[in-house]
C-alpha cells in the first residue's frame, strides 16, 4: 500500500501529492482534477505547475492536510491531493 | 464618487471598511443572493464605499465572485481599493492581476505592514509601485495607522489610470489584443482574458474564430487556457516579488508553535471538546442561567406595573391583557435570550478572529464529510444548541451555497435551550429519576436525525453538493477588540430587531385567538376560544402521537411557534393554573392532560423538539435561504420528520408497554 510509504517517498520520485509525508517538500507537475470548480479553485489558490510546497500539518484524523506554498498555508483533502502529480524534492 | 473595496478573506477588509466609514453604514442584500451588501460614506468626504465579498479570484464558480464581477463590470465604480495582506503578498496579488485588466482605476492598500518585520519580510514599496504602475498606500488596519494618508490620497483624486499591464507571454498578449479589438466592449481586456478561459458567463460572446484562437494557444502551451492564464499570472507575480520582496527565513512562528498544540494528533480533538464545552457553559450555563430568571422576574414586575397602572387609569380589561399577556410576555421571551446570545456571539467572534474557527473545520472535516458536509458545519450546530437563530445565522461561514442550504434545514434540529423546559416538564413527571437520561437521549436522537436528514437531503434535494474543502489556514492572531465589539453588537441587535418584530406580531395574533370566541366575545373560557376550536380541528394530526384527540396539547404545540418554552406555559394556562407551573396538577388524572402516558409524553416531547422551530428561527431561516418557498419546504420537512419520529416512538411505547 502506498499509505505505508508515507513520509518515505524518496526525493526525485514522481508520485501523487497525497503520498508525501509531513515535512516533505515537492513540486507540482500536473493537476488532473475532474471537478471544474475544484480545479479552478486550486489554480486560484496558487496550485499551478512548477510551484513548490511543503506538507506542514496533518489533521489529527489523518485528513485534511495543510500545505505551505506561496507564503501562506492551504488546507486540502487527500482526495483532491490524489489528483495532483508531484515531484518529490526532499 | 463610487469606490469598491475588494480583497481576500482575512485581508482585514471589514476592519478597513469600518475605519473608513465609521458608523455611517448601510447593510442590504445583493440581488438574488443572501450575501450582505454593505456600503458607507468615507469620513470627511462624500465618496460612497461599497464592500464587496471577500474573494480570492474573479472566477465564475461561487456566488461571491459572481457578484463582485457583476458589480465591477456593470456598476462602473470610479475606483477600486484593493486591500492586500502584505504578509502573503504572492497569493494576494493574484486577485490584483485580475483587477489590473479592468478599465477602472486601482489603488493598492498594503495591510499589516506592522507585522512584516516580525515575520522577516521586507517589501520595497517603491519597487513594487514601479512594477505594478499603480499607487500604493501602506496601512495597519489592526493599529489604525495609515488611514488618514489613505483618505488624503483619495481626496486628491489624482489616482493613476489602470495601467493594464501586459503580463502574459507575447503570443497570449497578441491573441488578447485581437479578441479585444474584435469585441470592442468596455473592460475589453478583462473580457478577452475571460474568453480565453472559456468563462461560462461570457459564453454568448464566444464564436468560431475566437474558439480557433484559443485552441491554437492551448495546443502551443499544451494546457487549457483556464490553467494557462492562472499559470502565467503566478509566473508574473513570482517575477515581481523577486524584485520587490526579501524574505529572511525565521524560525518557527508563534502561530506554528500554537498549532503544535491545537492541531496536535492526540490533544487537538480533546482541546476542541474543552473549548466548545466552555463556550456552551459560559453562554448557556453561566450567563444564561443567571440572567434568564432575573430578566423573567423583571418582565413580570414590569407586567404588573403596566397592568395596575392601566387599571388605575380605567383601561379596559382586554387592552390590559393584550399589552401584558400578549405583547410583554411575547417580547419578554425574546429578551430572555439576549444576554446568553451576547456571550455566545462574543465567543464565536473571538474564535473567528483568532483563526481557531478555521482550525475547527480542519480538525473535523473528515468526520462530517460522510454526510455531505464539511468541517465548518459543526459551528452552526454548536451555536444552535444555545439558540437556533444565531445557529442558522452561523451557516454563513460555509462557502458552498448548497451545503449552506442543507445546514439551514439541519441546524434547528439541535435542541436549543428554550426546548429544555419542555423536557423538564414531561420527563420530570413521567420519568422522574431518569430525567437526565431522557434529556441526553434527545441530544443523541438529534444527532441521529441530523445524520439521517443530511444523507436524505443530499440524495433528494442537493444531489450535486460536492462539499469540497480548499481553505486557507490563517495564522493565529490577537483579536481586534473594536472589530469584535462591533461584530457582537451588530449580530445581537440584528437578533433583537428581527425576533422582536416577528414575536410582537405573532404574540398579538395568538393572544387574539386565545382571548376571543368566534363571535368575537372577549374573555371567554379558554376552551371556547378561537384557538381551542382550531386545536379541535387539528387534533387529528396529533392522534397518532398522543393516542387521544386533545385540543389542549394541539394548541400548546402551536404556541411553541412563538417560543418553544411557551408550550409549557400554554399547557399550564389551559390546565387552568396560570402562573407557576406545577407538574402534579397539570397531569392530574381527572384533568385535561390526564391522558398522557409515558409513551405519549416521550412522543410529544420528541415532536415539540424536532418540529418547526420558533418563528424567530423560521424568520432567520427565511433570511438565510432568501426564498420563502425554500423556507416553507424546510419547515414542512422538519415538521413531517418530527411527526414520523413521534409516531414511531408512541407505537414502540405501546408495544413495549403491552408486553410488560
Amino acid at each position: 500500500m502506498l499509505l505505508e510509504l508515507r513520509g518515505k517517498v524518496k526525493a526525485g520520485r514522481i508520485c501523487r501529492m497525497s503520498d508525501l509525508g509531513k515535512g516533505q517538500r515537492g513540486r507540482v507537475l500536473n493537476i488532473k482534477v475532474d471537478n471544474p470548480a475544484l480545479r479552478r479553485r486550486l489554480f486560484d489558490m496558487g496550485i499551478t505547475r512548477g510551484v513548490e510546497f511543503e506538507i506542514k500539518k496533518i489533521s489529527p484524523l489523518g485528513d485534511p492536510v495543510d500545505i505551505a506554498l506561496r507564503g501562506y498555508e492551504l488546507c486540502l483533502r487527500k482526495s483532491s491531493m490524489e489528483q495532483i502529480e508531484v515531484e518529490v524534492l526532499a | 464618487m463610487k469606490i469598491a473595496l475588494v480583497g481576500n478573506q482575512n485581508s482585514g477588509k471589514t476592519t478597513l471598511f469600518n475605519l473608513l466609514t465609521g458608523s455611517n453604514q448601510k447593510v442590504g442584500n445583493w440581488p438574488g443572493v443572501t450575501i450582505d451588501r454593505k456600503s458607507g460614506i468615507i469620513k470627511g468626504t462624500d465618496f460612497e464605499l461599497i464592500d464587496l465579498p471577500g474573494i480570492y479570484s474573479l472566477s465564475p464558480y461561487t456566488p461571491e465572485e459572481e457578484i463582485s464581477r457583476k458589480f465591477l463590470l456593470e456598476e462602473n465604480p470610479d475606483l477600486i481599493i484593493n486591500i492586500v495582506d502584505a504578509t502573503s503578498l504572492e497569493r494576494s496579488l493574484y486577485l490584483t492581476t485580475q483587477l489590473l485588466e479592468l478599465d477602472t482605476k486601482l489603488l493598492l492598500v498594503l495591510n499589516m505592514s506592522d507585522i512584516l518585520l516580525k515575520k522577516g519580510i521586507f517589501i520595497d514599496v517603491e519597487k513594487l509601485k514601479a512594477e505594478l504602475q499603480i499607487d500604493i498606500v501602506q496601512i495597519s488596519a489592526f493599529r489604525g495607522t495609515g488611514i488618514d494618508e489613505l483618505i488624503a490620497c483619495l481626496k486628491k483624486q489624482n489616482i493613476k489610470d489602470n495601467p493594464k499591464l501586459k503580463i502574459y507571454p507575447a503570443y497570449v498578449e497578441k491573441t488578447i489584443g485581437e479578441i479585444e479589438s474584435k469585441i470592442g466592449l468596455a473592460n475589453g481586456r478583462f473580457i478577452a482574458v475571460k474568453l480565453l478561459e472559456r468563462d461560462r458567463l461570457f459564453g454568448d460572446l464566444m464564436d468560431e474564430s475566437i474558439e480557433q484562437k484559443v485552441k491554437a494557444l492551448e495546443r502551443f502551451y499544451e494546457m487549457d487556457m483556464e490553467e494557462g492564464i492562472a499559470y502565467f499570472r503566478y509566473e508574473w507575480i513570482e517575477g515581481t516579488i523577486r524584485k520587490a520582496l526579501r524574505h529572511v527565513a525565521k524560525s518557527n512562528s508563534v502561530s506554528d508553535k500554537l498549532d503544535k498544540v491545537f492541531l496536535n494528533k492526540y490533544l487537538g480533538i480533546p482541546i476542541f471538546v474543552v473549548i466548545m464545552t466552555l463556550v456552551y457553559l459560559l453562554s448557556v450555563g453561566v450567563v444564561g442561567g443567571t440572567t434568564v430568571e432575573w430578566i423573567d422576574a423583571k418582565v413580570n414586575q414590569f407586567k404588573e406595573v403596566v397592568a395596575t397602572g392601566l387599571a388605575e387609569r380605567g383601561a379596559s380589561d382586554w387592552s390590559i391583557s393584550l399589552l401584558t399577556d400578549g405583547v410583554i410576555t411575547g417580547v419578554g421571551s425574546v429578551l430572555n435570550f439576549v444576554p446568553q446570545l451576547l456571550m455566545l456571539f462574543l465567543c464565536i467572534s473571538i474564535l473567528e478572529t483568532t483563526g481557531y474557527m478555521s482550525r475547527i473545520a480542519f480538525l473535523l472535516d473528515k468526520l462530517l464529510r460522510r454526510f455531505g458536509l464539511s468541517g465548518k458545519a459543526l459551528i452552526p450546530f454548536i451555536v444552535g444548541s444555545g439558540c437556533s437563530v444565531p445557529g442558522v445565522m452561523a451557516t454563513r461561514t460555509v462557502e458552498d451555497s448548497k451545503e449552506r442550504e442543507m445546514l439551514i434545514t439541519l441546524t434547528p434540529f439541535v435542541p436549543c435551550s428554550a426546548r429544555l423546559p419542555i423536557i423538564s416538564l414531561f420527563a420530570g413527571y413521567f420519568f422522574d429519576k431518569y430525567m437526565g437520561l431522557v434529556t441526553a437521549s434527545f441530544y443523541f436522537l438529534a444527532i441521529l436525525v441530523i445524520i439521517i436528514s443530511a444523507i436524505n437531503l443530499k440524495k433528494v434535494l442537493y444531489k450535486d453538493v460536492n462539499s469540497s474543502y480548499v481553505s486557507e489556514l490563517p495564522e493565529f492572531r490577537v483579536p481586534d477588540v473594536r472589530y469584535v465589539a462591533r461584530d457582537v453588537w451588530e449580530k445581537t441587535w440584528g437578533f433583537v430587531k428581527r425576533a422582536g418584530t416577528v414575536i410582537f406580531f405573532c404574540s398579538v395574533i395568538i393572544w387574539v385567538l386565545l382571548s376571543f370566541s368566534w363571535r368575537f366575545e372577549y374573555g371567554v373560557p379558554i376552551d371556547k376560544s378561537i384557538l381551542a376550536s382550531i386545536g379541535n380541528l387539528l387534533s387529528w394530526f396529533f392522534y397518532p402521537i398522543l393516542g387521544e384527540f386533545s385540543w389542549g396539547a394541539t394548541v400548546s404545540a402551536i404556541q411553541g411557534l412563538v417560543a418553544k418554552e411557551q408550550v409549557v406555559s400554554s399547557m399550564s394556562i389551559i390546565a387552568g393554573f396560570s402562573g407557576d407551573v406545577n407538574r402534579e396538577l397539570i397531569f392530574a388524572k381527572d384533568g385535561i392532560f390526564g391522558f398522557f402516558t409515558p409513551a405519549s409524553a416521550y412522543a410529544f416531547m420528541a415532536f415539540n423538539i424536532f418540529s418547526a422551530p420558533c418563528l424567530a428561527a423560521i424568520s432567520a431561516m427565511n433570511k438565510e435561504f432568501g426564498s420563502t418557498k425554500k423556507t416553507l419546504r424546510a419547515v414542512a420537512y422538519q415538521t413531517w420528520l418530527a411527526w414520523v419520529i413521534a409516531t414511531i416512538i408512541h407505537l414502540l411505547g405501546l408495544v413495549i408497554g403491552g408486553i410488560s
